[in-house]
């Protein structure tokens, strides 16, 4: 990966973009972009950046034209639910905003920065130094959304947001920050698409949660790019006492994916939730990892993934529960089904448990397979075509996620999403 | 399609894996009619059951099958199910996410054709009725195919599909396993229900105790990948008696299973 070389007019432009950032941003990205220069390239151990081609320019994009129809096909434009809109990176749609409950805060990330008090939370959940990418994307993101739910503030909607690529070569690099104060609520639906054109594209996503005691959060989130785009995703929560954060994971993409989403649960009593999608198409590969980190005594989390690799798609899951020394009393669950649907994809479930406390309960559930010959002779045996008996299985398998993903729109997107796909 | 169902099977041989189980089977099933097959382990019974259905597993390789005059080894397996021929299997699959009554919509207009297909309220009606019969809870509608089910429900979920289906000729591979009595009492009455000139039954069994509750009007017994002896309730009831090894010593045989050469 390397910043483009530049001339020292772009170099102008990059420094343009950034310009308007407050002191404390401005800080914060400089200490972000020597951490970059210094950390070294990020290994993981199932995924090879060496033949993949991107290369990025952290200036602004064009003036984009013709969004709303790529919107439209994922939310209700003009619907009752609060929504923004960013492509590339710029907000070119506020709606729904006049029926927020007292107190909150929905608003762009670049925005609500000129505070130093939200820069100052910028980093918190998923640091700085983590690794080079997390150090780039902190250095150079551009926008994202911003919330903040005051205590026992109750959002009963689903705060929507579509980040839409449509120019390639940039980098997008969106960075979200969502606060639950004490016993608050809030429902989000995060969704990044590009348009099919847009290739060899470097895209790093950054959501950071922070659920403080009591609260609740239910953040969704849905992915789907196009082939030969490369996508690095991070979307994490820190966990107060007695606070809920419930993921529900779509990742649909045909380009090159790593993500990891995940919880740490701090606080005595907190609890996570995840349910995650995953289906590769075409040549895919998806690195996903969901990460669950109980730090306090009784958290509780509970995953579970299916996934479905047709064509030449590779698809790695792992599931990673982690109970540290002193976390007694917790409860981690996790299970992974995956399911090969042709001969030349490939699936791996990887279950890790870590556990460094006596008193807790941990399982876990792992499988990795094919259609079964006997489900198909046994459907097909009263009458149903093979192709339509393939299709029963496979959404069947994908059936439970489904059910579980806590909002409809979250769900009728995926549907949609995964009918198109499946043919 | 005649009027009668019928299904006509000429020196029928099938392998499984290279390996010849049916060695020339000759039976015919028609309307009306309730043939049981009986026989130790081992000697064929349900390998017939899967070919005529068309399980990827067995192949055949001699022989003819036809069902209303249609060769029936020329078709997939769904086309065989929709010309009227409905296997009951010994272990029914379990599916994920699919609810036994919207697979059985999708299976019986499958079997309709389209623009034949059954409106949904009368189809669930139907469904609850026929439920009630085999003394299902209605709740089985709603839960996943099979999956969770006690051996017994299996069956009589088998049971269920068959009377949904309406199939021409039935093959109720061991059907029996398993059950308890009450249980038995149970798939035999759904059984009964659905005899008739419209219907031809196959039961495929170790042990007589089904057919004091469903009569056969032949009754066939295999040996060594062939039908041996052929006769009608009374031949059961010898069975039942005297076990088979008089029917062994008769014929000479000495291991009755397909696994002794021939």
């Amino acid at each position: 990966m390397s910043i483009t070389q530049v001339s020292p007019e772009l170099e102008h432009d990059i420094q343009k973009v950034f310009e308007s950032d407050s002191a404390a941003l401005k800080e914060f990205r400089g200490n972000a972009q020597q951490r970059y220069q210094e950390l070294p390239e990020p290994h993981f151990d199932r995924s090879s950046l060496e033949n993949r081609i991107y290369s990025f320019i952290p200036i602004e994009a064009n003036e984009p034209t013709d969004w709303q129809k790529a919107v439209e096909s994922l939310v209700d434009l003009n619907g009752e639910h609060p929504l923004l809109v960013f492509v590339d990176d710029r907000l070119v749609h506020l709606g729904g905003l006049e029926n927020l409950p007292n107190g909150v805060t929905v608003k762009t990330l670049r925005e609500a920065a000129q505070e130093a008090n939200v820069v100052a939370l910028l980093g918190s959940v998923v640091p700085v130094n983590e690794n080079k990418w997390i150090a780039l994307q902190s250095a150079f993101w551009q926008n994202g959304v911003y919330i903040h739910a005051p205590k026992n503030a109750v959002m009963p909607g689903v705060i929507q947001v579509v980040h839409l690529t449509t120019q390639k070569g940039r980098g997008t690099f969106p960075r979200n920050l969502i606060v639950a104060d004490a016993n608050s609520q809030l429902s989000v639906l995060d969704l990044y698409v590009a348009s099919d054109e847009v290739e060899e594209e470097l895209h790093i996503g950054i959501t950071e949660v922070i659920a403080a005691e009591g609260s609740q959060v239910s953040y969704g989130v849905i992915t789907n790019f196009p082939k030969q785009t490369t996508s690095y995703w991070v979307r994490r929560a820190k966990a107060a006492r007695d606070s809920r954060v419930d993921f529900t994971v779509g990742e649909l993409g045909e380009g090159y994916t790593i993500g990891e989403f995940g919880s740490l649960l701090e606080g005595e009593g907190s609890s996570s939730n995840g349910h995650a999608v995953a289906l590769g198409t075409g040549r895919a590969h998806m690195d996903l990892t969901a990460k669950m980190v109980h730090v306090a005594k009784f958290s509780q989390s509970d995953t579970s993934a299916r996934g479905v690799m047709q064509g030449r798609a590779d698809g790695v899951y792992r599931g990673v529960t982690h109970i540290q020394k002193g976390a007694s009393g917790a409860v981690g669950e996790q299970s992974e089904r995956l399911l090969m649907l042709s001969p030349k994809s490939r699936a791996d479930a990887i279950p890790m448990l870590l556990i460094d406390e006596n008193d807790v309960k941990c399982g876990h559930a792992a499988s990795v397979g094919q259609i079964s010959e006997e489900q198909l002779f046994y459907l097909m045996s009263r009458g149903i075509s093979e192709a339509e008996a393939k299709r029963m299985v496979v959404w069947g398998f994908l059936d439970p996620v489904l059910a579980a993903l806590p909002v409809d729109r979250v769900r009728q997107a995926v549907v949609q999403i995964l009918e198109r796909k499946m043919n | 399609m005649a009027n009668i169902p019928e299904l006509a099977i000429h020196g029928l041989q099938a392998s499984v894996e290279g390996k010849e189980i049916l060695r020339g089977v000759n039976l015919t099933v028609r309307g009306g009619e309730v043939h049981a097959i009986m026989g130790p382990n081992g000697t064929g019974k349900s390998t017939l059951a899967s070919s005529l259905m068309g399980h990827p597993k067995y192949q055949v390789t001699a022989g003819s099958a036809m069902l209303d005059g249609e060769d029936l080894l020329a078709m997939k397996v769904d086309e065989r199910a929709r010309k009227g021929l409905f296997l009951a299997m010994q272990y029914p699959s379990e599916v994920t996410g699919v609810s036994n009554a919207n697979f059985l919509r999708i299976a019986l207009n499958s079997r309709r054709g389209e623009g034949n297909e059954v409106p949904v309220l009368k189809f669930h009606k139907e469904l609850q009725s026929k439920m009630k019969m085999l003394s299902m809870d209605p709740s089985f509608a709603e839960r996943y195919l099979n999956e969770g089910f006690s051996g017994g429900e299996k069956k009589r979920n088998e049971i269920l599909q068959m009377a949904v289906l309406q199939p021409r000729i039935a093959i109720l591979d061991e059907i029996d396993s398993g059950l308890d009595i009450d249980a038995l009492k149970i798939v035999a009455q759904g059984v009964n229900e659905l005899r008739g000139p419209e219907l031809g039954v196959l039961i495929i069994t170790h042990y007589q105790r089904i057919l004091d509750y469903v009569k056969p009007d032949y009754v066939h017994v295999m040996m060594q990948g062939r039908i041996v002896r052929s006769g009608g309730q009374e031949l059961a009831e010898e069975l039942e008696a005297r076990g088979y090894d008089w029917i062994k010593e008769e014929l000479g045989i000495v291991d009755e299973t397909v696994s002794a050469g021939v």
